[in-house]
């Protein structure tokens, strides 16, 4: 009974005999059918189709890797390539030109991203917390690697980046991270991922990692946005006061240049005005020094001619001094010059 | 005869097939003889073994990757956080990971055990600030370290623990907005009366630049008028000091014809010199 594993077989029969005779009797069926020409094709031909089922394509852009019996054998580059058929070869093609992406704390899908708050929000380091939106485009670096050392690499490389952008976050204050520090923040997740991914030998390779979002989260948002509109309101404040010097200064500067044309043309009008009336005194002097007498009568004369004629003059008799007053107020003798020249005075109280 | 050939060929092949096998090259195994451990196997490629009395059990030679369920631990300064770590290992030696966990669901959860024992340990000794900034970085090697020494005699080698998320429990997280919020008010606030406090000081300034321009100039307009007064004196004194009596004469003239304007009413002595020939042609 030690040959009890032939029951596994197809044709087993309770009895062995019986069983082994059965067995021969196909045997030489089938050695009597190879003997014939017909058979040795169809076994050449199914042997030759084996050895076809070794042929395989390598694309372009990708790289093909060999097993012998499990063990890594070589590599292929694009091309068609041969190895031998199952189960002595198998090959497995890895796709090293396109570039892969991975997406933190939102889903893209039919572009469309539906945020992931989970993922996205994320503790600072001065305890705020912030909504991040990471995305990272890689590539297979290492096929090998690739494929044998690591287990399913890119879900690594999802944890692995979450694992990266939390810790750069971590360590830095909420407003550096939105503002001034965003490409720095960047770069630094992007060399920690790598890292990681190097030491995890996941064979993957980071072109590119970069912060789509840097958020407040929505609770906050409209305090972050008052900041803004604050330093908007700072700026404005002083651009105004700007302004307002703008226009005092320069006014300022036109009134004090206004005062000093207007002086120095005082000063330069009194000076000249000065030095007329100066020459005109020398001159009129030279010619009365000739004849004073006769010269003073004259002058004195001209001057009362013209005086004269525009004035009421009343002439009085004796000392005048002494006898003007009984006659005053002098002026209710005569009508008065207006009151002469115009309409009777009934009129004018009238007008009044 | 023929009989006999055939049934050997039987049995060879069946042989061949019992006791040859593949490994590839992310596997390793254990060869058990009726369950006592044998052999090891870590090189891939085509492995002997005896037939049917011996089996081959694979594992995993890659590097695994288990993400486990966030849990809350405690900080020094008692605030309570909501951490989520991954850890990443290999199966160093076979035999004893399939003598102590028997397969990859026993190591995981022993794991976890581990870490999450380490890791209370290692953030109950450091306040939530710390943690949360220098020391992440730190914590993470710390128990890195613990998780790999008591994880060798399971036949595991963990390359590393990393901690994924650290978050404050959502009830916790009001709180923090609340202040975010607060702190945002204050920035904005001071924003503003930066405004204000420049604007002011740049009218203020303004006001007093065109204070100081304009006494400038009055200050030089006045020193010019008594520029041009003084000259017009000397001028004048100049001139007229030649001759005093005669400027006094004509000056007196001019001043008479400017002080009778017309209608004045003047009283004229019968007896002045002006009219003195009116007594007569010889008066005087």
């Amino acid at each position: 009974m030690a040959r009890q594993h032939y029951g596994g077989e197809p044709f087993s029969t309770p009895d062995l005999q019986e069983g082994v005779e059965e067995l021969r009797r196909r045997l030489g069926q089938a050695g009597q059918w190879l003997r014939g020409s017909r058979g040795v094709l169809v076994l050449g031909g199914l042997l030759l189709l084996w050895l076809a089922s070794g042929l395989y394509i390598v694309g372009p852009g990708e790289r093909g890797v060999v097993l012998l019996f499990g063990k890594l054998w070589s590599q292929a580059e694009p091309g068609l390539r041969y190895r031998l058929p199952r189960p002595i070869q198998t090959r497995q093609v890895v796709d090293t030109a396109r570039i892969r992406r991975a997406e933190i704390g939102v889903r893209t899908s039919e572009g469309r991203g539906t945020p992931v708050p989970e993922e996205s929000l994320m503790l600072t380091g001065d305890e705020n917390i912030v909504d991040v939106q990471l995305f990272v485009q890689y590539l297979v670096h290492d096929p090998v690697k690739f494929l044998f050392r690591a287990r399913d690499p890119e879900t690594v490389l999802r944890a692995s980046a979450e694992v990266a952008l939390r810790g750069v976050v971590g360590q830095n204050t909420i407003d550096y991270t939105m503002t001034e520090g965003r490409v720095e923040v960047q770069e630094r997740v992007k060399t920690y991922l790598q890292g990681l991914l190097d030491a995890y030998e996941t064979g993957l390779h980071v072109t590119e990692a970069r912060l789509l979002v840097v958020d407040p989260p929505r609770d906050v948002r409209e305090a972050f946005h008052d900041v803004v509109r604050a330093w908007e309101d700072r700026e404005r404040l002083i651009k105004e006061a700007e302004g307002y010097a703008e226009d005092v200064v320069p006014k300022a500067r036109g009134e004090a240049a206004q005062m000093l044309q207007q002086a120095e043309a005082y000063k330069a009008q009194r000076v000249i005005r000065a030095r007329g009336d100066a020459a005109r005194f020398l001159k009129v002097r030279s010619e009365y020094d000739g004849a004073k007498a006769v010269t003073r009568e004259r002058l004195y004369l001209e001057s009362v001619e013209r005086i004269l004629p525009k004035t009421q003059k009343f002439v009085l008799q004796g000392n005048g001094n002494r006898d003007v007053l009984p006659f005053l107020p002098l002026r209710e003798l005569v009508p008065a010059p207006t009151a002469e020249r115009s309409q009777p005075p009934a009129r004018s109280g009238a007008a009044r | 005869m023929a009989r006999i050939v055939i049934g050997l060929v039987l049995v060879a092949l069946l042989l061949i097939f019992q006791s040859v096998f593949v490994v590839a090259e992310w596997q390793q195994g254990l060869i058990t003889q009726l369950g006592k451990p044998v052999r090891i196997v870590r090189e891939p490629g085509l492995h002997v073994k005896l037939p049917v009395l011996q089996t081959f059990t694979r594992f995993d030679k890659r590097i695994l990757i288990t993400d486990a369920q966030a849990a809350e631990y405690l900080t020094l300064d008692k605030k309570r956080l909501a951490v989520d770590h991954v850890s990443r290992w290999r199966i160093r030696d076979p035999l004893e990971f399939y003598r102590t966990v028997r397969d990859e669901r026993g190591a995981m959860a022993r794991l976890d055990d581990i870490i999450f024992a380490r890791l209370r340990q290692e953030i109950a000794r450091h306040n939530f600030a710390e943690f949360i900034r220098e020391k992440r970085v730190g914590i993470m090697q710390a128990v890195t370290a613990g998780t790999r020494e008591m994880a060798a005699p399971f036949g595991i080698e963990v390359v590393d623990v990393r901690i994924k998320r650290a978050d404050l429990p959502t009830e916790v997280q009001a709180s923090v907005y609340a202040r975010m919020r607060a702190e945002r008010d204050r920035i904005a606030k001071r924003y503003r009366a930066e405004g204000e406090e420049r604007a002011r000081q740049i009218r203020a300034s303004a006001d007093k630049d065109r204070e100081i321009i304009v006494a400038k100039a009055y200050e030089e307009s006045q020193r010019l008028t008594g520029d041009g007064d003084a000259e017009a004196v000397a001028t004048y004194a100049r001139a007229f000091g030649q001759d005093p009596e005669f400027y006094g004469f004509l000056r007196r003239l001019e001043t008479y014809e400017k002080i009778f304007a017309e209608g004045t009413t003047v009283i004229l002595p019968a007896d002045s010199d002006l009219l003195r020939y009116l007594q007569g042609p010889g008066a005087r």
